[in-house]
Formats: structure tokens, sequence, C-alpha cells
């Protein structure tokens, strides 16, 4: 199961993570996130180790929501070193990530 | 769940749903009558058919589907999903789920306004019931291409504190008093990060989102993922797209804009997507 953050952990949970973390912001009314939802936990297991990946509601957390200027969702951002490296808007298959989070950490 | 779902009913769609129904494959179809070959008074140059009306080809081609055991749904394909083993297609409000999928749905030759696609996602939305929350308490702006748009202002009239709507379309509409109606013409978006305001033939609107509701939408917003060249998808001669297990056929790939051309290409869709199941 992919794990949820929230504005209070989001510095310790993403930001000073050791290993890259995959954002996955999404909300409850959110057809496309519900969509996106199996397949980010395909994306896990397959990049296990490699890459966290944790959730936010943006609805329960509009300060991270709105630092990162989130305007469409579902929206993935990818952290390495506390830094945005990558960004997808919308749902993407699981191949595609994968080669996008691939992509972004072998630069 | 169906093992082939064909999106669109003009000839590459039929086309692939009866060659699927021919090896025995479960097909749905989602589309209406094509609208384009419905309003052709003479095919010239169908061959063995000379002159014959486009009316009775597509009365033609409805025969010929109905003989066969595919389901069709005139149902309007909003996303496609692809799940790696398989597609969710959700057509209006109700979600299908098929192993493999043809693209048929035509093209579209509607322009968009300059930089809609660059802020896609980034302060544009297409759509105000998936987005609207976001912008609670925000000043937003609609492009209202069509009847659904004047429902969906009302909507995010009770979202936001502010709606500009801008309405493409003729019609009545009474809106509450937060919704300021500017009868303008849209020329582009400006922005850095993302779209910031909309500038208008006459005026300019600054906004914290904007929604652009019409009744097509851009390929690779039915289809996330999906790798297109302009207004077409990109193929290969066996009709594969870049997600494996979607196929498309006819006018969506490329010229010529052909009847027959459409035929044969649906055709060879449906026998790829046969083949496909096959190895898996």
């Amino acid at each position: 199961m992919i794990d949820h953050a929230n504005d209070s952990n989001f510095e310790s949970r993403v930001l000073n993570s050791n290993t890259p973390v995959l954002v996955d912001f999404w909300a409850q009314w959110c057809g496309p996130c519900k969509m996106l939802a199996p397949v980010l936990e395909k994306v896990a297991a397959n990049l296990e180790g490699k890459v966290d990946i944790v959730k936010i509601d943006v609805d329960e957390n509009p300060i991270v929501a709105s630092t990162y200027d989130i305007s469409s969702i579902p929206t993935l951002i990818l952290f390495k070193d506390g830094k945005p490296v990558g960004k997808i808007v919308g749902f993407r298959p699981a191949e595609q990530i994968e080669a996008a989070i691939n992509g972004a950490l072998n630069k | 769940m169906y093992d082939i779902a064909v999106i669109g009913k003009g000839p590459a769609g039929v086309s692939a749903a009866i060659n699927a129904n021919a090896r025995n494959k479960s097909v749905i179809l989602f589309g209406v009558d094509s609208k384009k070959v419905l309003s052709s008074p003479s095919i010239p140059n169908y061959p063995g058919l000379p002159d014959i009306k486009g009316t009775s080809l597509v009365e033609m081609l409805c025969n010929h589907l109905e003989e066969t055991s595919a389901v069709v749904s005139n149902k309007k394909v909003n996303a496609v999903y692809s799940m790696d083993d398989s597609f969710t297609i959700q057509a209006e409000t109700e979600m299908f789920e098929a192993k493999s999928v043809i693209l048929a749905a035509g093209v579209d030759f509607k322009k968009s306004i300059e930089n809609e696609d660059t802020f896609l996602g980034m302060g544009i939305s297409y759509c105000a019931t998936c987005d609207a929350p976001l912008y609670k308490g925000k000043t937003v702006a609609v492009v209202g291409y069509n009847q659904e748009s004047i429902d969906e202002t009302k909507f995010l009239s009770e979202v936001c504190s502010k709606v500009y709507f801008i309405p493409l379309l003729k019609g009545d509409y009474q809106f509450s008093n937060n919704v300021e109606i500017v009868k303008d013409v849209p020329v582009k978006f400006d922005g850095d990060m993302k779209a910031k305001k909309l500038v208008l033939q006459n005026s300019e609107i600054a906004a914290d989102g904007f929604f652009i509701l019409k009744d097509s939408y851009p390929l690779t917003t039915l289809i996330p993922g999906l790798e297109v060249e302009g207004p077409h998808v990109v193929v290969n001669r066996h009709m594969e797209t870049n997600i494996k297990g979607l196929f498309a056929a006819g006018d969506v790939t490329g010229k010529p804009y052909q009847i027959a051309k459409a035929l044969g290409e649906g055709q060879v869709a449906a026998l790829t997507a046969v083949e496909y199941m096959a190895k898996k």
C-alpha cells in the first residue's frame, strides 16, 4: 500500500528523504486519480528501493498543494534531495511513469 | 470484460467491429453515425459502388453491424485508461473494461486557442467537475463552446468566488451575481509557469484558473499517454500505437481522409488486436 503524507510531515517524509520520492497529488472526488491508484501500486512494486511513492490529498493539505502550484490533478512530482526534478500532469500508463522516473533519476 | 472496445462508428470503427466479430471476439462499439459520411451527397471513388450516397452507405454499414453480435453504445467516451493488462473506458458516467482498444474517432479540425496546449494542466482545465474544487473561493474564467458549459458555469459559480463566462455559443443563460458574462473572442493565454490571463480581442481577463468546455478534446486528453502528431495518432503499418493493446484506424491516423482507406485500416487494426490477444 502507498503511504499518505501530509502538510506537517511533508518535510521529513519527502524533502529530507534519502531516497527519491514520487508524490501523487490527488483528491477523493477526482476520477482519473482513482484510476491512477492501482497503476502507482504497480510502479511502486517495480521500482522498490529506487523510489518511494506517497500520496497527498490536496483538499486536506492545502499548504503543500499551493506551494507546488497544483492546478489540475492527478499531478505527480518526483523529488530528489528535496527538489522537484520531474512532473507529470494527468493519468499515464505504468510503463510511461517508470520511464519518466528512470529518465529523471539517470540525468 | 470485452475483448475489444472500438471508439467511433464511422467506416473504420464499423470495419474493425465486423472483422473482430468474424474472429469470434466480443466487441463493444461506442459512437454515433458518421456525420461526415452522412453529409456526402455522393461518393464517386468507392470501388464497385459508383456514386453511392453517403446516407445509403451509412445505412448499409449499420445493417451489416447489426448482423454481428457487437454491442453498440451511443455514449460519449470521455477517457480511456491503459491499466497495463486491460483498459478502462469511461463513457459519460459509466465504466467499461476491455482487453484491447481500437481508436477510430475521426479527426477534429477545430483549432485550439493559442497556448491552450502549453498550459493544459497548468491553470487550464477541460473538466469543471474534475478540477473545480481546486479553485474554491478563487476567480476562474470559462470559455464555453457547448450547452453543457452553461451548467458547468453554474456549478463553478457555487464553488468559486467569481466566474467570468465567455460564451462561444448562442443560447439563453442566467447565472448568479458572481458570474460576469464577457462577449468577446479569445485570442491567447499568457502566463509563466501557469496560465495567468486570457487575452481577448477587446479585453483581458486575469484569473486563477481557466476552463475550456467543448465537445471534443485533444486525443491526449481522451487517451492520456498517447503519442500524437498534430491531430493524428502515430501508428505503424499494423495500426499499433505507442500504448500496447491500443490500435487506431481511419481519419484519426492521418491522410488521405477516404472511406476505402478507413475500412482497410479498421480491418488491419482488428486483426492486429486479435493477434495481440492471442500472444497474451
